[in-house]
């Protein structure tokens, strides 16, 4: 993978990872039942997809470096 | 004093400087300590916020005041004020047989997402039910009552174990530690929250330590 694409990965789950960090950072000083589920739903699921896409960027990453 | 909240703030607030700065330069990631930054920033911190934050709310949703904080709930919040000892949840609430603070939670553990699937799946039903449909008028467990919940604390207990009524006759004690005969039958403990008779009752003042309620 060329450098650029790798780098463009790396912020997009970064911004993913930054959505999910604000949604976690507002709700939690709620005790009502929707802080709770926004919590989850998107902040989880967006922290888990930003992670999970910085783990494949690096998989890929890691395929296109090995030698020939 | 550090509380688990701020704590919990902090990491998300270190979280969000570190991935910020991945966003803002993604190049640094070129060099070893970049490569280990981006680790640290993109996996290590959020896996920890993340954590942190559902260990809290799932601690918070244990809460009386979770619980109470919807309007269909009122009128149980209210049963636990009644000037009657005959009031089971009152009874509880008010001689402090169950945590104040943890007072639902203590007498129904298995309940929406402390539960099996099917009552996390409920749980998720009254949240959609609350916002969206309409809430039924009166408010009802799905099953039965289980004295499970009763036994966490009461068995073994003296009172209970060789409580008059609990062994008016033999193997009722039997009975009720496997859940035949349930604690809140009629003549037993059969006046729970007593939503239907909260018309007609006196209140307790709960008396705290910032003063009456």
């Amino acid at each position: 993978m060329d450098r650029s694409r790798l780098e463009r990965r790396l912020r997009t789950s970064g911004v993913l990872v930054l959505a999910g960090l604000a949604v976690e950072l507002a709700t939690l000083f709620s005790s009502r039942p929707t802080a709770f589920l926004l919590f989850i739903f998107p902040g989880s699921v967006l922290l888990l997809i930003g992670i999970v896409m910085f783990l494949l960027s690096l998989l890929t990453a890691e395929e296109n470096t090995k030698p020939e | 004093m550090v509380t688990w909240t701020s704590l919990i703030v902090a990491i998300i607030a270190i979280s969000i400087v570190l991935v910020s700065l991945i966003v803002v330069r993604p190049s640094i990631t070129v060099g070893k300590g970049g490569k280990i930054l981006a680790f640290v920033s993109l996996l290590v911190f959020p896996a920890l916020s993340g954590g942190a934050g559902i260990s809290e709310h799932m601690e918070r949703s244990k809460r009386t005041e979770f619980c109470l904080s919807c309007h269909t709930m009122a009128d149980h919040g209210k049963s636990l004020h009644v000037d009657d000892p005959s009031f089971l949840a009152a009874a509880h609430y008010q001689n402090n047989r169950v945590p104040r603070d943890h007072a639902c939670f203590t007498c129904h553990t298995d309940y929406t997402m402390f539960g099996g699937f099917k009552a996390k799946l409920r749980g998720l039903r009254h949240v959609y039910v609350q916002y969206l449909g309409k809430v039924p008028d009166q408010i009802a467990l799905y099953s039965p009552y289980n004295n499970r919940e009763c036994l966490h604390c009461h068995q073994g207990a003296r009172s209970f174990e060789e409580g008059a009524t609990h062994n008016a006759e033999p193997g009722r004690l039997e009975q009720i530690k496997v859940n035949n005969l349930s604690c809140n039958s009629a003549g037993c403990h059969e006046t729970v929250h007593g939503i239907d008779k909260l018309g007609d009752a006196k209140f307790w003042n709960e008396v705290r330590e910032d003063g009456p309620k």
